[in-house]
């Protein structure tokens, strides 16, 4: 049995497995099917309606299940918009970090001597470099839109992923149907794409997940410091933000997307962990 | 061997583990006496239970590993049912113990001199000073040149025979009875084996120990040990005196082990020494059988009805097998490896 | 170890003067200094006389070479908002960050350490199990979140702690927790895997071979193994947390560097903005160093070669 399927196998008999990615599938499901789900617009105000307290509270109702904020936008349906932004965020910027730290990790792991130095060396700034700040500033000073928001967390979380594609590569390189393969002449894009990336994809695939749930926290983060997700579009922490001075009086404001939030990361890791507890060999995890 | 010059008195030892959806039973029913002033080897393959049984007699097996026994006693005293405190107590003191790699034996973050004072100023009292001078007077002892150096060393300055010499050192620290030597010189060289071998040989009989070898090298027992015990797949096969186990192998697994290695001076060049076919069977489960008869050539179908139980082979010797003890029926070259051109034979020979 | 320790200083100057071109180049480039700093609403002419008054008109290598030939003298610039001189400014914002920093990496070791050193040493036990889902749930909670429901819970239902300032050591305590408590799981899950490798370990084997005590094996045989791993991470996270104490400066109003960065962002001081940056990065590198010769310093096979 090839390894892809040892792995797929001990997958479906994971417990961590089963409850996280249950959890993202209901969660992707609610995202994409966000306008069945509620009649209502987002960012349409309706300032007679404001502070509507949620429907298991004593004044709530089933009009506004979780009710309204302070200019009256249903909560619902600001928490349904929002997953698409975490999670289309989540996925591009994963998509920008992956491609870059995967190609950089196997150019240093595969070739080594001054590639690897000079990635390592750019691995080290990058490291030194504190990622929420310098997002900051790139997005104040250019002024924010979601498409630079995505570039900038995509291009500054490529570390993970060149460091643990490069120790892999390293790994594999020195096997010996690596160098088999390099002996009977065949090309390098083809031991590149056909040998290495599909070797891989186990600790590729865990990183992944990290990067995702990690590009979601920074996110995040940004809007709640109120330079990330830019009304009228909505996000889980931009919610987060414009209900913290709610604090005192109505905790669930904040509470609602924070809970969204915790679920949704929540969900991830243990997807991860669970995919590396299957795809790392038997005993240590 | 009388009661009274017993050190270690070892009976019907079990070790079990318990493994997903079974239980491995590496060590069964297992005997060993060691004497005062005594050297017992115990012989036998890797896999065969030896270390196991070493370290069940120390009290250092894995949470998991289910130990019982009828008897454990350390002199006078059961350590069946000693508590851990207690086991504590005598491990380094009365009991002392030789791994097999001396390179990562000892803690590579403290001086040489650092971790013998920590052993013997946990079971003495005694001053650090104190402490130093003993580490420093068995440093000599053991032959490291240099001693006082050596005290103020890491681990990896120091070369794999002298790691081993300083190990031998620290079991001498609290002037123990018994010392337990696992595989004291596979992990060395050659030239070394037979240095720190000598050492313990001396040491043993100039301190009056009881040492309990444990080697898969019939070559490292034959100028060492008073006694040997053969086991194979986690029993006891055949228990003896050197001379009389090598001179004349009872069971059948220890004649094999005999017929493997070359004898100086009538083993001639490009003779063809014995091999013991197969490898040792997982221990799972009750014994139905003889746990040899798969790789016996001697195997009879008796062998295959029930478990063999240990009998007198009269000399004060044991050995767990039907065969008679006089050594007729026996056929000294069915251990030798058949040509590739003579193929038959190999089918005569009763491999497995 | 000679010649570790030059190669080592050489690569942390080369990463701080890479980066220091990076935190010129992201603050100059994102756009247009001389107009960030007139303002909005500020007219053509406004800007172009910003541009001439800073220099903003020579070319951008120019600015970067004067920069930081006034840099390593000490000379960090000028706050054009706060009319004052930023390494004045720095030097009262930084006390704030550190304390807490130093704090929250305590909270972060003491938590973590002996619930890593538990759950290796009864590994599929309930600690175990505990710990580890500490640990998912514990990454699963953005800092900012945990800090409301913090200052939530301590500061507005039980009013046992002060919800923002930085006047006492009480102040304290709520920040370094949340800023903390997101490096626990890194360092208790490395502490765990450390601990069980080493616990296996043949030197561990003969010190319980030798009868020493369970907490001379555990502690003087095992941890002081595992833990020099641990302190690289420590070190790590603790550059992480000067970088991230942004979030957690905001919400406590603690007048940190991460408070001031905040502001000066709003406000585009980008003499201050840049000097944060470099700070914050020398800070990263300097402590990954120590870090580094720390390790060397606690393995002896490292510092005798």
């Amino acid at each position: 049995m090839s390894p892809g399927r040892v792995a797929l196998r001990r997958a479906i008999r994971h417990g961590g497995f089963w409850i996280g990615g249950t959890i993202i599938f209901v969660i992707v499901l609610m995202a994409i099917f966000a306008p069945l789900l509620t009649p209502y617009d987002p960012s349409v105000q309706s300032l007679s309606e404001g502070f509507v307290p949620p429907v298991w509270a004593e004044a709530g109702s089933w009009e506004h299940p979780l009710g309204t904020d302070n200019l009256g936008r249903d909560y619902f349906a600001r928490l349904l918009y929002g997953a698409r932004i975490s999670l289309g965020l989540g996925l591009l910027t994963v998509i920008i970090s992956g491609t870059i730290g995967t190609a950089m990790g196997i150019t240093a792991g595969y070739w080594g001597g001054w590639p690897d130095m000079i990635i390592n060396f750019f691995i080290t700034v990058r490291l030194t470099l504190p990622v929420v700040l310098v997002a900051l500033v790139v997005v104040a000073l250019i002024g924010s839109s979601l498409w630079l928001l995505i570039l900038v967390i995509g291009l500054l979380l490529w570390d993970r992923f060149a460091i643990v594609v490069r120790s892999a590569t390293q790994q594999l390189a020195q096997r010996e149907y690596i160098t088999s393969a390099r002996a009977i002449g065949s090309s390098t894009p083809r031991i590149l794409f056909r040998e290495i990336l599909p070797n891989i994809t186990g600790p590729l695939v865990v990183v992944t997940s990290i990067e995702i749930a990690h590009a979601i926290l920074l996110e995040a983060a940004l809007s709640f410091l109120g330079l990330g997700v830019q009304p009228p579009d909505v996000s889980w922490g931009l919610m987060v933000a414009e209900a913290k001075a709610q604090l005192l009086f109505r905790p669930w404001m904040i509470a609602i997307p924070g809970a969204a939030l915790v679920l949704l990361i929540f969900a991830i890791n243990l997807v991860g962990d669970a995919l590396r507890d299957v795809t790392t060999p038997e005993g240590k995890a | 061997m009388s009661d009274d010059t017993r050190i270690l008195s070892v009976r019907g030892l079990n070790v079990q583990i318990p493994i997903p959806g079974s239980t491995l039973w590496p060590v069964r029913d297992v005997n060993i006496d060691v004497g005062r002033g005594e050297t017992v080897a115990v012989v036998g393959e890797s896999g065969c239970g030896k270390s196991l049984t070493a370290l069940a007699i120390m009290g250092l097996l894995p949470r998991q590993a289910k130990v019982q026994s009828e008897a454990l006693r350390l002199n006078a005293e059961s350590l069946a049912e000693a508590s851990p405190k207690r086991w504590r107590q005598l491990r380094g003191d009365r009991i002392a113990m030789i791994f097999q790699d001396p390179m990562t034996a000892l803690d590579p973050c403290y001086r040489i001199g650092d971790q013998m004072c920590e052993i013997l100023q946990q079971h003495r009292k005694i001053s650090r000073s104190a402490a130093m001078k003993r580490s420093l007077d068995l440093l000599g002892k053991v032959g490291i040149p240099a001693p006082e150096e050596r005290l103020k060393q890491y681990p990896h300055q120091l070369s794999g025979g002298l790691r081993q010499r300083v190990m031998i050192a620290m079991a001498l620290l609290c002037e123990p009875e018994l010392i337990i030597a696992d595989e004291p010189t596979t992990a060395l060289d050659v030239t070394i084996q037979a240095q720190i071998l000598r050492l313990l040989r001396d040491i043993q009989r100039e301190t009056n120990i009881g040492l309990l070898l444990i080697t898969h090298d019939l070559g490292v027992v034959a100028g060492m040990a008073d006694r040997i015990v053969v086991m194979y797949g986690g029993e006891v096969v055949e228990v003896g005196t050197c001379d009389q186990v090598l001179a004349q192998p009872l069971h059948p697994y220890t004649e094999g082990l005999v017929r493997s290695i070359p004898v100086p001076g009538e083993t001639e060049q490009g003779e063809a020494l014995g091999y013991i076919p197969g490898i040792v069977p997982r221990q799972v489960g009750e014994r139905t059988a003889c746990g040899f008869v798969d790789r016996c050539p001697y195997a009879t179908s008796a062998c295959r009805e029930e478990p063999i139980a240990m009998r007198d082979a009269g000399d004060g010797r044991l050995m767990r097998c039907i065969l008679p003890t006089d050594g007729s029926a026996r056929d000294p070259d069915v251990w030798i490896l058949p040509d590739e051109t003579s193929a038959q034979s190999a089918t005569n020979s009763g491999s497995l | 170890m000679l010649v570790y320790l030059s190669k080592r200083l050489l690569m942390t100057f080369l990463v701080i003067a890479v980066t220091s071109v990076i935190a010129f180049l992201l603050v100059h480039l994102s756009g247009d200094p001389a107009a960030a700093m007139a303002g909005e609403g500020a007219s053509q002419a406004d800007i172009e006389t910003v541009r001439e008054t800073y220099g903003f008109d020579r070319p951008l290598y120019v600015q970067y070479l004067d920069w930081v030939s006034r840099v390593v003298t000490g000379d960090l610039g000028r706050s054009t908002y706060l009319r004052a001189d930023v390494t004045d400014v720095l030097a009262r914002h930084l006390p704030v960050t550190a304390t807490l920093g130093v704090c929250a990496l305590g909270f972060a070791l003491a938590l973590s350490i002996p619930l890593g050193v538990l759950a290796a040493l009864r590994p599929n036990t309930m600690i175990d199990r505990f710990s580890l889902w500490l640990a998912v749930a514990g990454q699963a909670l953005p800092s900012f979140l945990f800090a409301l429901g913090l200052m939530y819970l301590f500061g507005v239902y039980l009013r046992v702690l002060p919800i923002s300032g930085s006047e006492t050591w009480w102040h304290f305590i709520m920040p370094s927790v949340a800023l903390g408590y997101y490096a626990t799981p890194a360092i208790m899950r490395l502490t765990r895997s450390g601990m069980l490798d080493v616990m296996l370990s043949d030197h561990v084997r003969t010190a319980r071979a030798y009868g020493l005590s369970p907490w001379r094996v555990v502690v003087r045989h095992g941890l002081r193994h595992a833990i020099i791993p641990v302190v690289s991470l420590a070190a790590v996270q603790l550059g992480f947390m000067l970088g991230g104490s942004i979030v957690i400066e905001t919400i406590f109003s603690l007048k940190g560097i991460g408070h001031l960065a905040w502001e000066s962002i709003q406000r585009a001081d980008i003499e201050v903005i840049q000097a944060i940056l470099l700070v914050i990065a020398v800070a990263y590198a300097v402590l990954t160093l120590l870090a580094d010769l720390l390790n060397a310093a606690l393995d002896p096979r490292i510092r005798i070669s």
